[in-house]
């Protein structure tokens, strides 16, 4: 038998054994879901929708968002009560972590203590309290330096560690505290989640298993064991889920791929309510320093077509058209059935009474360079700007480069794309970053908007307490940021997974069961899995 | 001191001087990549106050030749920092992904050269016929494509329409392997179960074909033109004249001394298989430095992309060493040449 003969009979031996091997395979009684960033674990250092997911599943929270409407609904609380700045907590006596230490309050004040220490993640966001205090084991204050309304639904990014187990894992470092268990919780969880980790691998994966001793008990359907897998590419992740081998995709895969998978049977799952696309206008460069040439932006855009940009398939969009500055389900906001529309007669007349000639100027429209969908945002502005007369220079900017640009207005261009979230379901946490005037210049503020109604509006949000007050003072305000357009408000975001057909996740398909929270329909202990 | 001694001090010394070279290259471009390292970790929500802060951490309000200073000062003491990306040390990033990216260029390099050079023997053997001609598109092929086009391919033809082979990971996620070295494909041998060995080299199988393959074609082209060459010695057609079979002429007396030239290209190419890995790292999900190295250097993570580049760097310089030695195993004339004068 000649040589290359022997190579190719052995070669062919090979590939039959491997077939043969392939069969073996199988998986089952596991949820396997893809997210593209690193999964931060530390609770203090958590920020991005991994995390989130993480976080949800391993850790419990004071309060929950009320699922299907706003609001906040006790969980490891059992009621609260509020005294000028002072907040106070009756907290549940049958909750164990997954050590098996008791929780207590002292467990709220360490956690809180913590995240105020690092100074990392989402801490920003309790920068108002100014301690915590234990009244007794199952009693815990919270004292604020000034009234701030959407206090409560911060809590919901405040993450109760284990005390006990963290105290016996501090590692060396500044002061009494050492690193604060940062070594330790970088790898390890300390929570009382219906969930715990088994392995975790920042690029790879993280594990977890489902906790028997959750406090309200876990579905006997429910996965048993998740697989959270770090940046897969997008055709992986469509031949794992063809294969079998995957449940659910990441949010970012692209709309063509998710087509192709609903195409082939694949369910889509959705999350809104949280959060929204803007198109965000430099209020100090001319032309768009003049509010007139602001609204015939926003008047000739056009705001169907973004949406068909966008769509999965016929049903089913990344987004739906915005009806204001705050999106649909959130304070405030616009009810369905006032969609914003492409008018470009008003367009003309708001142009008419702008100072500027748009002839003269030329419009750069930026976009981020890791966010493909943006280009073809920006050609639709072009040709929908062109149109009143403006000529446009599409600018594509790398996140990093963007970011240190726009921390001076003359750096920032005219129009810059954005998806901001409201990271605790409040609209506070949405809009007063874009538009307060004590925030001007960072990424989520390249409006530099200095409006002294808005600025009023805002601190109204912050300061009123009452639900009802509250819903009218940021109605008020999305009436004003859209007389003023500050941005455009081209479409609320709606996040799709495409998902297998053995998972069935009732906070991701049902409204009446979702959150309003970005990551938090990723509760594992809500969903089922067939075997 | 024996001639292949002094190789090594010589190759060793300049080795050195090329890594210290490459740090303080490397730590200036990271430096010039555009963004603050510093708002890039803490994310788009941090305060303005969080980033000025961690800038005051990193140093990065130090003049860079300080900055250089205190980068010398920890790597003496074997620190690398901390990446800002995964917030670990970055030696245990490191020692967590190199074994995986190691193992898979490993394997891409013996699929290279056991495929590579009888591919290059054979046409060299039938030079002119249908087989020749069939090797040459083929290697063609494997040259004029990148990995990451091959490993689509590969994945759609293997794992999505004929659903032979996975598409993610090093191994099935029912294995508890005991890493010992990192390379599974040792651990699990370590470990005495075969299944799992198996199950990873079913793993590695496709990325690291995918990988090879343009080192297959390079490799099989310059043997054949190298075989092609000698074939035309006069000792080949004495050989001949003897009786002695095809076979033991091609691979005794043809093969050897044409292997010299193909074994500094497949040198060159098994190296720069640890920086194409990339991509075919991220097609197949594989846990690897490579994948870690351009995840790194999109979120500026000045620590990790020091880190990473020195240690590609350092197993470039450490290849090339290894080859220059076969080379002067296999040719005396290179090792005579290092004898004093």
């Amino acid at each position: 038998m000649k040589f290359y003969q022997k190579f190719k009979i052995s070669l062919l031996a090979i590939l039959v054994a491997l077939l043969g091997y392939s069969v073996q395979a199988s998986a089952g009684g596991t949820l396997r879901i893809d997210e593209v960033a690193v999964g931060e674990l530390d609770p203090g250092k958590a920020s991005d929708y991994a995390d989130s997911i993480l976080m949800f599943n391993v850790y419990d929270t004071l309060i929950l968002p009320v699922q299907g409407g706003p609001g906040s609904a006790p969980h490891l609380a059992t009621s609260w009560s509020q005294d000028g700045n002072t907040y106070t907590f009756a907290l549940r006596k049958d909750v164990k972590f997954q050590s098996g230490n008791l929780f207590t309050a002292e467990d709220v004040v360490f956690s809180l203590d913590r995240m105020k220490a690092l100074g990392s993640g989402l801490s920003y966001l309790f920068t108002v309290v100014d301690s915590a205090t234990a009244i007794d084991n199952s009693t815990v204050q919270f004292n604020l330096s000034k009234t701030y309304a959407p206090f409560i639904s911060s809590l919901v990014r405040l993450p109760i560690i284990d005390k006990k187990l963290v105290m016996k894992n501090l590692a060396d470092g500044d002061g009494e505290m050492g690193d604060w268990g940062q070594a330790y919780l970088s790898q390890n969880s300390a929570g009382s989640g219906a969930y715990r980790v088994t392995a975790h691998n920042p690029l790879e994966e993280t594990v977890m298993e489902k906790s028997s001793t959750y406090f309200l008990g876990v579905a006997s359907d429910a996965p048993n064991t998740v697989r959270l897998r770090y940046g897969l590419e997008a055709a992986t992740v469509r031949t794992l889920i063809a294969q079998g081998k995957h449940d659910i995709s990441s949010q970012w895969l692209p709309p063509e791929v998710m087509g192709a998978l609903a195409k082939e049977g694949a369910q889509l799952f959705s999350e809104s309510g949280t959060g929204a696309f803007y198109l965000k206008l430099n209020t100090t460069k001319a032309p768009l320093d003049d509010v007139n040439c602001r609204l015939a932006l926003a008047n000739a855009f056009d705001y169907e077509s973004v949406v068909k940009m966008i769509a999965i398939n016929d049903e089913v969009s990344s987004g739906r058209a915005a009806t204001g500055a705050i999106p649909v389900g959130m304070f405030g906001s616009n009810p369905v059935g006032q969609e914003l529309k492409q008018d470009m007669a008003a367009a003309k007349q708001h142009l008419a009474n702008c100072k500027y000639d748009a002839g003269d100027h030329t419009l750069e429209l930026s976009w981020i360079a890791e966010v493909a969908l943006e280009e073809r945002i920006a050609l639709l502005m072009l040709a929908n700007f062109t149109e009143l007369g403006f000529k446009g220079e599409i600018k594509k900017l790398p996140w990093a480069l963007f970011a240190e640009q726009v921390s001076k207005p003359e750096n920032t261009p005219h129009v810059s794309q954005l998806f901001v979230n409201a990271v605790t379901g409040d609209p506070d946490t949405l809009i007063y970053g874009m538009y307060h005037s004590s925030n001007p210049g960072t990424w989520q503020s390249p409006e530099y908007l200095d409006d002294a109604a808005v600025d009023v509006l805002l601190d109204a949000g912050r300061s009123v307490t009452s639900a009802s007050k509250r819903e009218q003072v940021y109605a008020g305000l999305n009436n004003r940021l859209m007389a003023i357009a500050a941005s455009v408000y081209a479409f609320d975001r709606q996040s799709i997974f495409a998902a297998s057909n053995r998972v069935s996740a009732p906070a991701l398909t049902n409204p009446a069961d979702a959150f309003g929270l970005d990551g938090m329909g990723f509760s594992f202990r809500l969903m089922s899995v067939k075997d | 001191m024996s001639s292949i001694l002094r190789l090594i001090v010589q190759r060793i010394s300049l080795a050195l001087i090329v890594l210290i070279g490459v740090s303080m290259l490397i730590f200036a471009i990271a430096r010039l990549i555009p963004g603050d390292p510093a708002r890039i970790a803490l994310g788009p929500n941090a305060t303005v106050e969080q980033v000025e802060i961690l800038r005051e951490t990193l140093h990065l309000n130090d003049p860079i030749y300080l900055q250089y200073g205190y980068f010398v000062r920890d790597i003496s003491q074997g620190d690398l920092g901390v990446s800002l990306y995964t917030n670990r040390p970055v030696t245990t990033d490191i020692a967590q992904f190199l074994p995986a990216t190691l193992e898979l260029v490993i394997v891409a390099g013996i699929m290279m050269i056991c495929i590579g050079l009888p591919l290059g023997m054979i046409s060299a053997r039938y030079k002119g016929q249908f087989i020749d001609n069939l090797l040459r598109v083929v290697s063609l092929l494997g040259v004029s494509a990148p990995s990451f086009v091959w490993a689509v391919i590969l994945m759609l033809l293997f794992a999505y329409f004929l659903p032979i082979f996975p598409v993610a990971g090093r191994i099935e996620d029912t294995y508890v392997i005991k890493a010992v070295t990192g390379f599974l494909l040792i651990d699990t041998l370590i470990d005495g179960n075969i299944d799992a060995f198996f199950n990873a080299f079913w793993h590695i199988f496709l990325p690291a074909f995918a990988l090879s393959l343009s080192g297959i074609g390079q490799a099989a082209r310059l043997t054949r033109a190298n075989m092609i060459e000698t074939y035309n010695k006069p000792y080949i057609e004495m050989m001949r004249a003897y009786g002695v079979s095809p076979f033991r002429i091609a691979s005794r007396y043809a093969f050897k001394p044409s292997l010299i030239p193909s074994l500094t290209i497949i040198g060159l190419d098994f190296a720069a298989m640890l920086g194409n890995a990339f991509l075919v790292e991220a097609v197949f999900a594989w846990p690897g430095l490579s994948r870690y190295g351009v995840a790194v250097i999109l979120r500026k993570d000045l620590n990790a992309i020091v880190g990473t580049v020195l240690i590609i760097s350092l197993t470039f310089v450490l290849v090339n060493i290894i080859v220059d030695l076969l080379i002067a195993f296999l040719n005396p004339r290179i090792r005579y040449s290092q004898r004093p004068k």
